[in-house]
């Protein structure tokens, strides 16, 4: 009964060293876990669905008058994929970096600079190039349709039922 | 007087200072002194005193009840003064970056602590959430110069 | 378990008192004039043995025109949630204090009182939440505070309290013995404790509000992970399950086995937590190394099954968004048995040291009767003789599929409160084997639904350290009302009995022995007026 702590002795003994010495060795990782993201600047389109989603703001979609930015702050980042979930074009990939370690400020960003397009008719810019493109492949609109700002198509669209209401037969989109 | 002095290439010694954080990050600090991952192969030791410290790791957004404290217990610590935040809420604030009770990240509470007069001469980020006990090792490793910081400022343009 | 003849006894005491009663699901919501409501309360908690939960103010103007207070109690022999509602006047909302007579509720109508500015009548009345020098007026619940108003924070500290009989030693913020900022005030004769000061809510960051403003219903499940480190997936499945209590959800079973898995596992890691802590703090630090070596496994093993070794970030509202395979479930088994084995091992050699046994026993001891008033939770209350867990009373997820034993100790002391849980790790052990054993096929996410407004749902779930219960009134795209209360809300109140005549070196562990989380206790701040009121403990208790 007394000899009972000395048992520590044997089982400190048969458990032996169990340190992983990292950096010098591979950390113990498995495969599902879950990392910094990376944006496909290719394929990205400045929908902001991830921005939508992205529950401390850690990805954000500054405008301007020439540009659309996406940010990501991989600082305030919660690393809970969702973006990944939400995207539509999949243009963001989960990796498994944890390694972010630094003393810059600035080094925490990541940019994703979209230019805009502006409308036909009122030349205010409204989207960015690739969402207006995206838009005019995947939904049955002309191109035409899909060069408009929101505005102006409501805008033609009231001009356009008040026209057949009052009786002139032409047909505007 | 510049971090990468060699004072501080030998070992860092830490307190653990809580600003309200949930906790995560705080048992991931005491998770990389036990056996598996071993902290002390680097030197780093959990002191009981701002005064005896080196380092300050910083976990949680600072709130505003337990400004004051903080502020004290910063001010306590003798020059070099280095501070390191950890995970989401020290780095940027956290999920709650904006709400009426906390300040948002050690950014803001540099900016305070510069108009009362106290200095601070390095800082560090680790972001995670909760950090892996790996990542703060890295960074330990990464101020002594053991590995290079692989982080950088990415800017793409998409045409 | 269910019980619906019992609900009888409710609506009659409903429609004597002068309100109604509907019953919904396992919830009977009970509707009253104020003037009714100690004599209600009362009968519910005294007469018919219930266990007093949380209250929660609403601040429902835009609806109604009132606001209105609801006080949830659980009757656990008959598997019900009681709901008991008043509505107050619009203008200058006045209540009734239940503190005579249930005296579990004392802190969260001081809660109310300072996030909402519901007055009480018949106690007495100090601030709680916020910080002494929050500007009155200004109560950040109602619906016309913006959620992101910072006043000026003030940047000095206040002074140490100050007495002639006794000596006054400070136990934080920050200290060794602590892991989280909260400041005991402790007044010594000699070695003895003789009164304890508590002031708490340092990590309050405003969670409630937070959810009814910028987030929407599946954000909030990773906002309410964060509240604690520790238990944090449990308070993420309680809301997940409100929600689909409140909108009739009919989440797949396959995705309900899932969730009761993983929060089995964190019970086994926070458990281990614990007893590792209690051995550093009592000087036995090879206890402390060994048994975080044996937890790793259950880290890693977390890792595996949800993607992160801590904030899992698998919930959402209709299931889960990671699955179990076969590999998984080999490995999970495999990982289990060797653990079981190695920690059984070492606990018989750790409980047996002399200074581990000595110090624990008859330290601290909280005795029956004072358990049952003060209505705590967890592995306190079944350490002092009260038998009560909500996942055999209230049964939820996947547990009415599984068979375990809840471990009982009648002496209250430190000790018993280590070796509950101990037993419950084994236990765990045995849940998840059976649970993985049944685990039947189907989808895992429910993803064509609606959440319709203003409908009410009540959860509890047993977390490591008790019973969390969230209380949740559905919106529009969010919640407009979340109220939660942590098991450790209702166990501080009861150190004041714990602490009082002990030796000064044991406070540090009595205090651990309740496994204090302090961040799921002050999620919410509370704004306070003017001036710094430090809380007696003795004011905590009636």
């Amino acid at each position: 009964m007394s000899h009972k702590p000395l048992k520590l002795i044997i089982i400190a003994g048969s458990k032996g060293r169990v340190t992983v010495k990292y950096p010098y060795q591979e950390p113990l990782i498995t495969p599902e876990f879950r990392g910094e993201i990376e944006i496909d600047p290719a394929k990205c389109i400045g929908c902001g669905a991830c921005v939508k989603a992205c529950p401390p703001n850690a990805l954000e979609l500054l405008e301007s008058e020439k540009e659309v930015i996406l940010r990501y702050f991989v600082g305030r980042c919660i690393f809970c994929w969702r973006c990944i979930d939400v995207c539509p074009v999949n243009a963001i990939k989960g990796t498994r970096n944890f390694e972010l370690a630094t003393d810059k400020h600035t080094d925490l960003y990541t940019l994703v600079v979209h230019t805009r397009t502006t409308c036909e008719i009122c030349g205010k810019p409204f989207e960015t190039t690739r969402m207006q493109r995206y838009i005019a492949e995947k939904s049955p609109v002309t191109e035409e349709y899909a060069s408009i700002c929101p505005d102006c198509r409501k805008r033609l669209l009231a001009e356009t039922v008040s026209a057949r209401r009052v009786g002139i037969s032409e047909h505007k989109e | 007087m510049s971090i990468k002095s060699s004072i501080l290439k030998r070992s860092i010694w830490v307190f653990h200072l809580n600003t309200g954080s949930c906790n995560a990050c705080d048992i991931e600090i005491l998770d990389a002194l036990t056996p598996f991952h071993d902290a002390e192969r680097f030197g780093v030791k959990l002191v009981v005193s701002p005064r005896h410290a080196d380092a300050m790791l910083l976990t949680g957004p600072v709130t505003a009840e337990a400004l004051p404290k903080v502020i004290n217990a910063i001010e306590a610590m003798p020059r070099p003064r280095m501070i390191i935040a950890l995970g989401s809420c020290g780095c940027g604030g956290g999920i709650w970056h904006d709400t009426y009770s906390t300040i948002g990240g050690v950014n803001k509470l540099l900016e305070i602590l510069k108009e009362r007069g106290i200095v601070v001469d390095a800082v560090y980020y680790v972001p995670g959430c909760p950090i892996r006990p790996e990542a703060l090792l890295y960074a330990v490793a990464s101020i002594k110069g053991i590995v290079s910081k692989k982080r950088e400022m990415k800017i793409y343009k998409a045409e | 378990m269910l019980n619906l003849e019992e609900t009888t006894k409710y609506i009659e005491l409903a429609s004597k008192s002068g309100g109604q009663a509907k019953i919904e699901g396992d919830t009977v919501f009970i509707t009253i004039p104020p003037d009714r409501l100690v004599d209600v309360a009362d009968t519910i908690f005294n007469k018919y043995n219930t266990s007093f939960r949380v209250c929660a103010g609403v601040d429902e103007r835009p609806l109604n025109g009132h606001f209105s207070l609801v006080h949830l109690f659980t009757d656990d022999k008959a598997g019900l949630y009681v709901a008991v509602k008043t509505y107050l006047s619009g203008e200058s909302p006045v209540a009734p204090s239940i503190t005579s007579v249930v005296p579990a509720a004392d802190w969260c109508e001081m809660e109310a009182r300072d996030l909402l500015g519901i007055e009480f009548t018949g106690r007495e009345t100090y601030r709680l939440v916020l910080p002494p020098w929050w500007p009155s007026n200004l109560y950040p619940l109602r619906k016309e505070t913006p959620y992101n108003y910072r006043p000026e924070p003030r940047l000095e500290s206040e002074k140490l309290g100050y007495s002639r009989e006794y000596g006054v030693i400070p136990l934080g913020p920050y200290h060794p013995a602590l892991h989280e900022p909260e400041y005991f005030e402790l007044y010594v004769e000699g070695e003895r404790v003789v009164d304890v000061k508590y002031r708490g809510f340092h990590v309050h960051r405003g969670v409630e509000k937070l959810a009814e403003s910028r987030m929407s219903y599946q954000q909030v499940n990773f906002l309410a992970e964060r509240i604690c480190g520790i238990c944090g997936f449990v308070h993420s499945t309680c809301y997940a399950l409100a929600v689909e209590k409140a909108a009739k959800l009919d989440v797949p079973e396959r995705a309900q086995f899932i969730r009761s898995i993983v929060l089995e596992v964190e019970r086994i890691h926070s458990h281990l937590l614990l007893l590792g802590v209690a051995f550093h703090l009592l000087g036995y630090d090879a206890g402390f190394m060994h048994i975080w070596r044996i937890r790793e496994r259950v880290m890693q093993l977390a890792e595996l099954l949800t993607g992160s070794r801590k904030t899992y970030g698998i919930n959402l509202v209709g299931g889960v968004r990671r699955d179990v395979n076969e590999e998984k479930k080999q490995k999970t088994l495999e990982a289990l048995r060797e653990l079981g084995r190695e920690f059984k091992n070492f606990i018989e050699v750790a409980i047996s040291v002399p200074q581990v046994k000595k110090r624990l026993t008859r330290s601290g001891v909280l005795p029956r009767e004072e358990a049952v008033k003060l209505s705590v939770e967890g592995p306190v209350a079944r350490a002092s003789g009260v038998n009560k867990d909500a996942r055999r009373d209230l049964p939820y997820a996947a547990y009415k599929y599984v068979s375990f034993k809840v471990p009982v100790y009648t002496e209250g002391d430190n000790l018993a409160r280590v070796l509950v849980r101990v037993d419950e790790v084994f236990e765990s052990i045995s849940i998840i084997e059976q649970l993985l054993d049944k685990l039947p096929g189907g989808s895992i996410l429910l993803t064509d639904f609606e959440i319709p407004e203003g409908r009410v749902g009540v959860q509890v779930v047993e977390a490591p350290r008790g019973g969390d219960i969230h209380y949740v009134v559905t919106g529009k795209g969010a919640p407009y009302r979340w109220r939660v209360r942590a098991p450790t809300y209702a166990n501080i109140p009861a150190l004041r009995v714990m602490l009082r005549d002990q030796p000064l070196a044991d406070a540090p562990i009595t205090i651990a022995s309740i496994d204090p989380c302090f961040s799921c206790t002050d999620r919410v701040v509370v704004v306070r007026d003017g001036r710094i009121e430090e809380i007696k403990l003795t004011q905590l208790v009636k």
